[in-house]
């Protein structure tokens, strides 16, 4: 990122978009720091050398992955109408979910993940349970397996929460937003926590790329939080890094480098490694902008009385 | 230099009357002798970097390795690459390289167009609006030629100024690329250029492009890259054939003069201080041409003496 004017980071230029530069000066990018690298840190005096560009944009890469996964606090949110189908496409660049919530009447309600399994895949069988085949010896499915039907209808029992109802904590269906329950008999014993919610629930199929919601979803509108890798969908135009991990992704590419290179003394490798390693932690310390009037706030609550 | 060259190389020839080398031969000789020194600046600049390395070598007029890549950067040549059919991403390399050093992409192009009036050192164009994308330094490639130069002013919005006369025929193309967009092209090798391409990671881009070179033949990656201009490289050249040119001779024993102002004379490229080192290699040629071992035997102890006083 070359330094602007004041004209350019406001307005562009006078281009579209307006708000391109917003922000841009927070960030190195992707282009840069193979540029940097190459020019500081590989050559004729340095303890890489001879390296190919390609092998030093891939460990860029690699560590801006790494970064995206734990350090940096970019999220991202994704907010999609979940319909009949129950069922939340996952975004293109989704690694990994933080948060699911149902947003209704102005409220970001934070759902639970149901760790029971609530989708399945189901193969077509005959009287004798012999499994059906089409020509190519491909085993034939249904559109739907039953669990998955009997979540799409409603038909799946979940537990009911409302303290102001006779019927809370029962279990008991869920059809377009009416409760059905079975009749009582006998004695309860405790509560399934792990369904113990009065929000959907959801499970995040990650082979077929689909978070599967309770039937309460259907026409909610969700809103997924989650991590992406950074790659910004293969534009390396686009990909950056903050500038207080700069020198940790440059420390980075190098332990990578040296530690696979051949004939490299191992407490060279470990300098190196110790290096990368300190400069991450670092970087964590200064990102997690932990100051004083940020402290000062949090103790300030010390002595609230809670009732 | 070459005539002293060759006067010093006769001398020491006929001192023993070891006989004669004819203006052709010591062309021949010479061109010879010119390479092989040439070629050895690249070992040497190694050995130098490597003694750098080692901590064994200086600073300031110690700097041996300075003096070679002084050399070796008058060689250096920047050239636009000829495309080999148009819109693909094949380019040629000119005929006269002998290692590519860099490969350039202008990843951003700003205008292009015809020039439609002559004027020395500008480009008109009637049909243009340079004034919205055009700034001073902006690269200016003539299409037809490849020549190019920079922009120094944007004078009107069909007219800019340039800072050399690259467009002498009227109706010639012309492209203009941003002078902050030039990625550089990696090279790579052909047994690679497959896992990179696959490769989600590595994958060249406009941003990170990349080269295979087959034969002459350059193959840019992605293949995107594919404009008329868009590569160019840096590459040092071979040093031009040396000829020693003489005035026509009148009687057939009299001795050649030589001549300086024949219009395909050539004095060797290499600096001075190379000049006792072609002799050497000169009379090495031509000690094994007239059969003469001593010749030969002392031009090569001369030589290595010298190679061991320069490690």
């Amino acid at each position: 990122m070359t330094y602007i004017s004041q004209y350019q980071y406001y307005e562009n230029g006078g281009n579209v978009p307006e708000d391109a530069n917003w922000g841009s000066y927070q960030w190195v990018s992707l282009a840069d720091i193979v540029t940097n690298f190459m020019l500081m840190y590989a050559g004729n005096h340095s303890l890489v050398n001879n390296v190919e560009r390609y092998k030093v944009l891939f460990h860029a890469k690699r560590a801006v992955q790494e970064l995206n996964y734990d350090a940096f606090k970019e999220i991202k949110v994704l907010e999609l109408n979940v319909c009949d189908n129950l069922r939340f496409v996952l975004p293109s660049d989704y690694v990994n979910w933080i948060r699911v919530s149902l947003l209704k009447d102005g409220v970001l309600r934070p759902l639970t993940e149901n760790i029971q399994i609530n989708s399945a895949t189901a193969y077509l069988q005959d009287n004798n349970c012999r499994i059906l085949f089409d020509a190519q010896g491909y085993a034939l499915e249904p559109q739907y397996s039953d669990i998955d039907l009997d979540r799409l209808t409603g038909k799946t029992k979940s537990i009911y929460l409302n303290s102001g109802s006779p019927y809370n904590g029962f279990y008991g269906w869920n059809i377009d937003g009416a409760w059905y329950f079975d009749f009582q008999i006998g004695a309860r014993y405790g509560l399934n926590t792990e369904t113990a919610n009065f929000n959907p629930t959801f499970r995040i199929d990650s082979k077929k790329g689909v978070i599967n919601f309770s039937s309460g979803m259907a026409g909610e509108m969700c809103i997924l939080e989650y991590v992406s890798d950074g790659m910004e969908n293969g534009d390396d135009s686009a990909v950056h890094v903050n500038k207080l991990f700069e020198e940790y992704v440059y420390a980075y590419i190098q332990y990578m480098l040296v530690e696979s290179a051949i004939g490299v003394q191992e407490y060279i490798v470990n300098r190196t490694r110790k290096r990368k390693a300190a400069l991450l932690r670092n970087a964590k310390i200064r990102i997690s902008n932990i100051h004083p009037g940020r402290l000062l706030m949090n103790l300030r609550g010390q002595a609230k009385w809670i009732k | 230099m070459i005539d002293s060259v060759r006067k010093t190389v006769l001398a020491i020839l006929n001192k023993n009357n070891y006989g004669y080398i004819s203006p052709a031969d010591f062309n021949l000789y010479a061109k010879q002798a010119q390479l092989d020194i040439f070629e050895d600046y690249f070992y040497d600049y190694n050995n130098q970097v490597n003694k750098e390395n080692l901590r064994q070598s200086g600073t300031g007029y110690a700097d041996i390795k300075k003096q070679l890549e002084e050399v070796i950067d008058s060689f250096s040549v920047e050239s636009v690459l000829t495309q080999v059919t148009p819109t693909t991403n094949q380019y040629s390399l000119p005929a006269d390289y002998y290692l590519v050093n860099k490969l350039y992409y202008y990843s951003v192009l700003l205008a292009s167009g015809t020039v439609t009036l002559l004027s020395a050192p500008q480009l008109i164009d009637g049909a243009a609006n340079f004034t919205e994308t055009i700034r001073p330094g902006d690269i200016v490639v003539n299409l037809v030629t490849n020549a190019e130069a920079y922009v120094l002013s944007v004078d009107s919005p069909t007219t800019l100024t340039l800072s050399a006369n690259i467009f002498l025929v009227l109706g010639e193309g012309y492209s203009i690329y941003s002078n902050t967009a030039l990625r550089e092209v990696e090279r790579v090798h052909q047994n690679r250029i497959f896992y990179l391409t696959s490769s989600l990671l590595t994958a060249p881009t406009t941003t990170f492009p990349a080269y295979v070179l087959s034969g002459n033949t350059i193959t840019v990656y992605p293949s995107s890259i594919n404009g008329v201009t868009d590569i160019k490289a840096q590459y040092i050249r071979y040093p031009l054939d040396p000829k020693w040119t003489y005035f026509p001779i009148g009687l057939a024993d009299s001795e050649p003069i030589f001549n300086v102002n024949a219009a395909d004379y050539q004095d060797f490229e290499l600096p001075d201080a190379d000049e006792p080192n072609l002799i050497i290699k000169i009379l090495q040629y031509a000690g094994v041409s007239i059969r003469e071992l001593e010749v030969y035997g002392v031009a090569q102890k001369e030589e290595e003496e010298q190679n061991i006083q320069e490690q």
